[in-house]
C-alpha cells in the first residue's frame, strides 16, 4: 500500500513540474490578453453596459415571474361599501366580482308601477310616455327603439334577443349581446374601471354607471382645467 | 429630547460650516430661542404665542435625517414635529402617514389613448389631492392633444381650452412614470430622491436642496420645481398626508407625482384614476397576475413612451 502511494507521490511530482511550466505559459497568454483587453476596454466596458441593462430584463422580467395572486384582501383597509354593489354573474380570473348597482338610480322604478292597462291622460303624456328620453342609440337604420332593450310584457326588465329576461342591475348582460369586445375588456378589467380601490374585493362600475344608456356616447364639453405652456 | 444637549447644539462654535444662508438662519434662530427660553424662566409664554414651541419644533426639524435613514421612532417623532407645527402655524389639523410599502405590491398604470376625451379632470383631482401649489398653477399631469398617427407629445397640444374631444385627435396623459431605471434618482446628488421597494419614486423634500438636475435628466417632464412658496386655500387643503406625498412643500424643492402615495398604499386608486369620467386609466399590482393591469398588458396592444431610452418606465399606453 504505502509503496505504491510513494509511487504515486513520485507520479504527481512529475505532474506537478509539467503543470508549473503549463502555468508559466498560460501566464503569459493570460498578460498578453490582458494588454489586449486593456486595449478594447472602452469597447468592452460600453458592450457590457449593453448587456447588463438586456440582461437585468427589469420590470417585464418581473412581472413575467409574478404568478402568484396577490391577497389584497389582507390589507387593513378593505373595502368600504359605501355604495350598493351587486354580485356579476360573470367571472373573473377564476373568482367573483361586484358591479355598482343600477335600479337604485333609477327614480321612477318600479316601472310596473305607472305601466298598466290604466289610460293616460293628455296633460300626462309628457311624463307617462318619456318624452324627456333622447335615443341616440346605433346608427342610422340600426337605431334602436325601447323595446329592443326594454321587455315589452314586463316593463320592471330588460330582455336580450332571445327573449331572455335581465335584471336592470345586470345590464352588462343586454349590452354584452353587440358590445361583446367591451364586455370582454370590462370583465378583464381593460374597459370600465373599479371603483374606489384597486385592493380589496372587486367592484367595478356596471356599463350604466358611465354611458347613459339612452345616449351611451361621451358627450363633448369643456375641460375641466387647462394647463400653462410647458416653456413658461 | 434633553434641554442640556440642545442649548450645547444652540453654542454658535458647534456649528458646522455650511452657507451663508443656512448660516443666518441658524443664527437667527439661536438668538430668537434664546430669547424665547428667556421668556420661559421669566414667566412662560404669552397667552396665543407658541413662538417658542415652533421655534423648539423647527429647530428639531432642521437636523433630522433623510427619510431613509430615519429609525421607525424617528420617523414618528418627525411626523408628529410636522403635524403640530402644522396646528401651530396654519390652525389645521393634518394627519401624516409613514406607510411603508407593501410587500409583492409593485405599481403599474396603464393609459387608453383610445378612450381618454381629453376632460381633465384626472389633473383637477390630482391638483386638489396633492395640495399643489394653485399660484404657478403647477400641474403634475399634462394632456396632450395629438392628432393621430403621433407618437410624440412635443408635437401635440397641451395647453388646449376647447370643447373636447374633437374630431380626428386622440388625447395623451403624460405623468411621473415611476421608471425602474430612473435617471432622475441618478441625477441627484444629495440622494433626495429614490425608488421605493412598491417602485414609487419620492422626494425627500427635506433633503432636496432644488438643484434641478433631476428635472433635467427626467426625458418625460416629470417634475415640477416650486419657484416660490407653494399656496394652497386653506379651506382647500388635503389634510391626509404622506411624509413622501403631498405634504406642505417649501420654496426650492422639486416634487413630483407619487402615485397619491397617500391614497395607494392603503388600497385606493390615484386621485387621477378614481377621477378619470371614461376609464381610460387603470391601476394596480403589477405582480398579481390577477389585477386589471396585468391584464391590459396581457390582452391589449401597449407600448412605453421613450422605451428605447433604457428607462424601464412603469406606464403603459394601450388602445382598444
Amino acid at each position: 500500500m504505502s509503496r505504491s502511494y510513494d509511487f504515486n507521490r513520485d507520479q504527481e511530482g512529475i505532474y506537478q513540474n509539467q503543470m508549473t511550466r503549463t502555468k508559466t505559459v498560460m501566464k503569459k497568454i493570460l498578460l498578453r490578453s490582458g494588454m489586449l483587453l486593456l486595449v478594447l476596454a472602452p469597447g468592452t466596458v460600453f458592450m457590457s453596459g449593453v448587456s447588463s441593462i438586456a440582461s437585468s430584463g427589469g420590470v417585464m422580467e418581473r412581472i413575467h415571474h409574478a404568478d402568484k395572486p396577490y391577497d389584497s384582501m389582507k390589507m387593513d383597509k378593505a373595502y368600504h361599501q359605501q355604495v350598493k354593489t351587486v354580485r356579476a354573474k360573470e367571472s373573473w380570473q377564476g373568482g367573483m366580482f361586484r358591479v355598482l348597482a343600477r335600479k337604485d338610480a333609477i327614480t321612477r322604478f318600479r316601472c310596473s308601477v305607472c305601466h298598466t292597462d290604466k289610460v293616460v291622460r293628455v296633460k300626462d303624456a309628457q311624463i307617462f310616455t318619456h318624452g324627456d328620453i333622447e335615443i341616440n342609440h346605433g346608427k342610422g337604420e340600426n337605431g334602436l327603439e325601447c323595446i329592443q332593450c326594454h321587455d315589452e310584457e314586463n316593463r320592471d326588465f330588460l330582455s336580450d334577443s332571445s327573449g331572455k329576461l335581465i335584471d336592470f342591475d345586470h345590464s352588462y348582460q343586454l349590452c354584452g349581446q353587440c358590445h361583446f369586445r367591451q364586455k370582454r375588456d370590462w370583465i378583464g378589467g381593460a374597459h370600465g374601471k373599479r371603483d374606489a380601490y384597486w385592493a380589496g374585493e372587486r367592484v367595478i362600475r356596471n356599463c350604466t354607471s358611465c354611458h347613459n344608456p339612452h345616449s351611451p356616447a361621451f358627450k363633448t364639453k369643456m375641460p375641466e382645467t387647462y394647463s400653462l405652456p410647458l416653456d413658461k | 429630547m434633553d434641554t442640556s444637549k440642545k442649548e450645547g447644539q444652540m453654542k454658535p462654535d458647534d456649528l458646522p460650516e455650511e452657507k451663508s444662508t443656512r448660516r443666518t438662519f441658524i443664527k437667527k434662530l439661536s438668538i430668537a430661542a434664546a430669547a424665547g427660553s428667556a421668556g420661559l424662566v421669566t414667566g412662560g409664554c404669552v397667552g396665543g404665542d407658541n413662538t417658542t414651541e415652533k421655534l423648539g419644533l423647527k429647530w428639531e426639524e432642521y437636523f433630522k435625517k433623510n427619510y431613509r435613514m430615519m429609525t421607525d421612532k424617528e420617523k414618528k417623532e418627525t411626523v408628529t414635529r410636522l403635524e403640530k407645527l402644522a396646528k401651530l402655524e396654519d390652525d389645521l389639523n393634518i394627519q401624516m402617514s409613514t406607510q411603508e410599502p407593501r410587500e409583492k405590491v409593485l405599481f403599474g398604470y396603464a393609459f387608453n389613448i383610445s378612450r381618454c376625451k381629453g376632460y381633465m379632470d384626472c389633473v383637477e383631482a390630482c391638483v386638489k389631492e396633492n395640495n399643489l401649489d394653485r399660484n404657478s398653477k403647477t400641474q403634475y399631469i399634462r394632456v396632450f392633444e395629438m392628432d393621430s398617427g403621433q407618437q410624440d407629445p412635443t408635437r401635440g397640444d397641451g395647453k388646449y381650452h376647447h370643447e373636447v374631444p374633437v374630431e380626428n385627435k386622440y388625447y395623451m396623459g403624460i405623468q411621473c412614470f415611476h421608471c425602474e431605471n430612473a435617471p432622475c434618482i441618478k441625477a441627484c446628488p444629495t440622494k433626495a430622491t429614490w425608488r421605493e421597494p412598491d417602485g414609487i419614486v419620492v422626494v425627500d423634500y427635506d433633503w432636496c436642496i432644488g438643484c434641478r438636475y433631476c428635472m433635467a435628466a427626467c426625458p418625460y417632464w416629470g417634475r415640477r420645481f416650486n419657484w416660490g412658496e407653494p399656496e394652497v386655500p386653506k379651506d382647500e387643503i388635503n389634510t391626509k398626508q404622506h411624509y413622501l406625498g403631498n405634504r406642505k412643500r417649501m420654496k426650492g424643492v422639486m416634487e413630483k407625482c407619487t402615485f397619491c402615495v397617500q391614497r395607494t398604499r392603503q388600497g385606493k386608486l390615484p386621485a387621477c384614476a378614481e377621477a378619470c369620467p371614461t376609464g381610460s386609466r387603470v391601476f394596480g399590482n403589477l405582480l398579481d397576475p390577477d389585477s386589471e393591469i396585468r391584464y391590459v398588458l396581457k390582452h391589449k396592444k401597449v407600448f412605453r413612451f421613450k422605451e428605447e431610452l433604457g428607462t424601464d418606465p412603469k406606464f403603459w399606453y394601450f388602445m382598444d
